[in-house]
């Protein structure tokens, strides 16, 4: 299975599209004025054409609501003359630090690298950091070398929260934008994080909308037509209450994801970084996005979530990988969960709550997926659920030994 | 009650410009309702926590909350409010053609031109109130100020205790009084009819304050000529108590929206087996009628309404405006604010009479076309109702003391209780001062030349 992934400005003329005898659907990423408005993902036979009128059609019936949104913010715009604002708020943005965690995957490096070096940054004061964490070759050491903008720093000790507080303490700029080693930036990320950045001069994180790089298997497509890492195209100001959301803030999850999000460098500072109990690479390769806008919104600043601050990630292609990426995503949440538990008695009732509400909602999806009303097969979700037992029965406090073991060695 | 923090109602017209939102210590949370040139198009609860709120943040929650008002009043397809319906017709609404969408530029300026066009007809405007001057001089100020003015204004007095109604309407040049000696809302709006003049006739309470141009928009309603009622948008006047957020959250919350909905005699249809929702259509503290559908399915059934069942007196009326084959359309840009109850008691003695007189309208509504879904939501619906509710509420520990349930469903008893002891009164009764009311329509009830009626309103 592989769908063809096609971008549709609609403010052109709408194209014709003919799939290829291997497509057996299409994805569209709808633009209105390079603003990202819509997603949709449609199975198709191969060779089908999709004529300008039937797209007009999918287009309207997805996306017509944001479309006008996007008009009337227009109409408003151009009201208050914000226009002249805009570029005092460019000015007002301040220095930024991109650093990019990889490890062994020098291919995606050099695609995210490029993908960054292409945006157009005049009179931006920015650094690119690469944090080659636990190398077991030399190849992103040497690869970094081709690329004189691009700063290389060597975190030895093995762990993403390892490397992302290595970056923080590298980092020049005020503020810190982290990207995974396996996404791409959309040509309008950083006007993104600027308009964000713009629009909340209060806040202390931002995350932005995540789309699929590719769907060329059937695992990218079902994790993609699962919901992916998808936050709506929506801008969200996360506060210190969700209305309608009694869990808040524990439920981290809706706020965004560890491949695409920035923070304030002096904040991470103050709050004394990643906690590096969590996103520990291979043992627990999860949690520490969660934790960290968690403890963005417990500290009392707003999170934003920007669409317009994109990046395409490259879902895993095997459907083992994905089992494996579901079997995390429970032991990341649940060790998040245990370790707040711990760390903050005040939202303990809450947690006990999510906790309670993540396995019914778990067991709900399961029974779905056995009657067939779910788009995962029943082995994905169990993996899930599995993690989320394994994660709750101790995880954490595994985690930290190990850590500490880490630390003791490299010190 | 001293515990209760009150919420904010601000009023942001986005032409003037989106504020910067700061902090409330005094508030517990805004409700912040956007307008487009006196236009409502949509509201956001933005609480105490949110704040301080920057106003490009602001100004992305106004987008979010317009989108539906300004696309339903823009296209002709697409961004309709579905009726309510229990399953809804999918050929009643398609989604916005692309092209139109594409076409579409400066669509609030669009939207202003749309609903300032000038209307015509005489309207004459009837307050019907009790014993309630202080409530009553704010909103006859209001009245003073509707643009354009309309050619009569009638306030009538309902057996009042003391003549201080009187004396005050007397120090309004331009507001007619009249005096009704016998009790009952019902009567006092009946009598009202028979002293109007307009072609159009708008009711609204006496614990409301009318916007400016509540007249002028309740008449654009009118502009399809099967449409023989109006209702529109009640906003919160206050929200300064915890009974007048209770209110709002419940019975008169959610309002009926921003997009506007005709009510016609397919959604009649559609609704017919398990009781027509008539009590969604709007509420009559905003109502308005063509004069001439008293002539043609009678006039407010007295038995019903405030003073005599309690309430849906304006309900029952629609209910026969659309068994009769006429539709109701709900405007959203005729705006009142009311004044809710303050204090629980009230809350829930109007919750009572409020099931009382629904009870009572449902009856009355059997009685007269034999349309079974009365019965049924009478005896199926509302006790499968309160049941959930019972265990909802002792799910989440029962409090009496904020519970209305107990005396809502001892007001559903009361309301057949009431209909029995009533069911053999005229709904309505000519009396000398109505003199060109005949008995034809004074009844109320099989008027003749339905037939007629009812293809009128098809075509």
């Amino acid at each position: 299975m592989s769908y063809r992934i096609i971008e549709i400005e609609v403010t052109e003329p709408l194209p014709t599209i003919s799939l290829s005898n291997k497509d057996t659907g299409m994805a569209l990423i709808l633009r209105r004025k390079h603003r990202p408005i819509g997603f949709l993902m449609e199975p198709l036979s191969a060779n089908s054409q999709i004529t300008p009128e039937n797209l007009a059609q999918l287009i309207a019936k997805e996306a017509g609501a944001k479309m006008l949104q996007e008009t009337i913010r227009e109409e408003l715009t151009a009201l208050e003359h914000q226009q002249e604002d805009a570029k005092t708020w460019r000015d007002a943005f301040p220095s930024l630090t991109v650093a990019i965690c990889t490890k062994d995957r020098p291919e995606n490096l050099a695609r995210c690298l490029q993908s960054l070096l292409n945006l157009q940054v005049s009179a931006l004061k920015w650094e690119i950091l690469v944090i080659d964490n636990a190398p077991s070759d030399e190849r992103t050491k040497e690869l970094v070398a081709s690329y004189p903008q691009v700063r290389y720093v060597l975190e030895p000790k093995p762990g993403l929260n390892f490397a992302r507080n290595c970056a923080l303490y590298s980092a020049n700029g005020e503020l810190l934008a982290y990207l995974d080693d396996d996404v791409v930036v959309d040509r309008k990320w950083l006007e993104g994080l600027m308009e964000a950045w713009a629009e909340n001069p209060d806040a202390a994180a931002f995350t932005g909308l995540v789309l699929p790089y590719e769907l060329v298997t059937d695992a990218q497509i079902l994790f993609e037509a699962r919901g992916g890492f998808r936050r709506g195209f929506e801008k969200i100001r996360y506060g210190q209450i969700l209305p309608g959301n009694p869990l808040h803030p524990c439920g981290a999850g809706i706020f965004g994801a560890g491949c695409n999000m920035s923070l304030r460098r002096d904040f991470l500072v103050k709050i004394g970084g990643f906690d590096e109990a969590l996103d520990t690479g291979a043992t627990l390769p999860g949690g520490g996005d969660l934790d960290i806008f968690y403890r963005v919104i417990r500290a009392g600043y707003p999170l934003v979530y920007e669409p317009k601050y994109l990046v395409f990630h490259q879902h895993r292609r095997e459907y083992a990988q994905l089992r494996r990426q579901y079997w995390t995503w429970g032991l990341g949440f649940m060790a998040f969960v245990t370790k707040s538990h711990q760390s903050d008695p005040p939202q303990r009732v809450q947690l006990r709550r999510l906790v309670w509400w993540w396995f019914k909602d778990q067991l709900k999806q399961l029974k779905n997926s056995f009657g067939n009303h779910h788009v995962l097969p029943p082995n994905m979700i169990l993996a899930e659920l599995w993690g989320g037992i394994i994660g709750i029965l101790g995880e954490y406090p595994r985690s930290l030994k190990r850590v500490e073991k880490i630390r003791s060695q490299f010190s | 009650m001293s515990a209760f923090v009150p919420w904010k109602i601000l009023h942001i017209d986005l032409s003037t410009g989106i504020p910067t939102l700061m902090a409330e210590p005094k508030y517990q949370a805004i409700y912040a309702v956007f307008w487009w040139y006196g236009i409502p198009l949509g509201h956001q609860e933005i609480f105490a926590a949110q704040l301080p709120m920057p106003a490009t943040q602001l100004a992305n929650l106004a987008l979010q909350a317009i989108v539906p008002a300004v696309g339903d009043r823009l296209f002709a397809q697409g961004f309709k409010q579905p009726l309510p319906v229990i399953s809804p017709n999918p050929a009643r609404d398609t989604h916005v053609d692309f092209q139109t969408l594409m076409a579409l530029k400066e669509p609030l300026k669009q939207l202003q031109e749309r609903c300032s066009q000038p209307v015509n007809g005489s309207i004459s405007v009837i307050v019907c109130t009790r014993n309630r001057p202080e409530e009553l001089a704010i909103c006859l100020r209001s009245l003073q100020n509707l643009s354009p003015p309309p050619q009569q204004i009638i306030v009538v007095d309902n057996a009042p205790n003391s003549d201080v109604t009187q004396q005050l309407v007397a120090q309004f040049l331009s507001i007619q009084y009249i005096l009704e000696q016998r009790p009952g809302l019902s009567v006092a709006r009946n009598t009202g009819i028979c002293h109007s003049k307009g072609d159009i006739i708008a009711f609204t309470d006496d614990d409301v304050v009318v916007h400016p141009n509540w007249m002028a928009r309740l008449q654009q309603g009118f502009q399809d000529p099967r449409v023989m009622a109006v209702t529109g948008l009640m906003l919160p006047a206050e929200l300064e108590t915890e009974a007048q957020l209770i209110f709002h959250r419940g019975i008169g919350g959610p309002g009926w929206g921003y997009r506007r909905m005709t009510f016609d005699p397919q959604f009649f249809a559609d609704m017919k087996s398990r009781g027509v929702p008539v009590w969604r259509i709007g509420a009559g503290a905003n109502m308005a009628f063509r004069r001439k559908v008293f002539d043609l399915v009678g006039y407010f059934d007295e038995r019903l309404g405030a003073g005599a069942s309690g309430c849906s007196e304006d309900s029952e009326f629609w209910y026969r405006i659309l068994a009769e084959g006429w539709c109701c359309c709900y405007e959203p840009s005729a705006v009142i604010y009311h004044y809710h109850r303050r204090d629980m008691d009230s809350l829930k003695h109007q919750a009572y009479q409020y099931m009382r007189g629904h009870v009572a309208a449902l009856l009355v509504q059997f009685a007269k076309y034999k349309h079974w879904g009365n019965i049924r939501r009478l005896l199926i619906a509302l006790p499968r109702y309160y049941q959930q509710r019972f265990l909802q509420e002792l799910k989440t520990g029962f409090q009496p003391k904020q519970s209305s349930l107990l005396r809502e469903i001892a007001g559903c008893l009361a309301g057949v209780k009431y209909y029995i002891n009533n069911r053999r009164v005229m709904p309505f009764q000519s009396v000398p001062s109505r003199p060109h009311i005949t008995e034809k329509t004074g009844v109320g009830g099989r008027v003749r030349g339905v037939g007629v009626k009812r293809n009128s309103c098809r075509k």
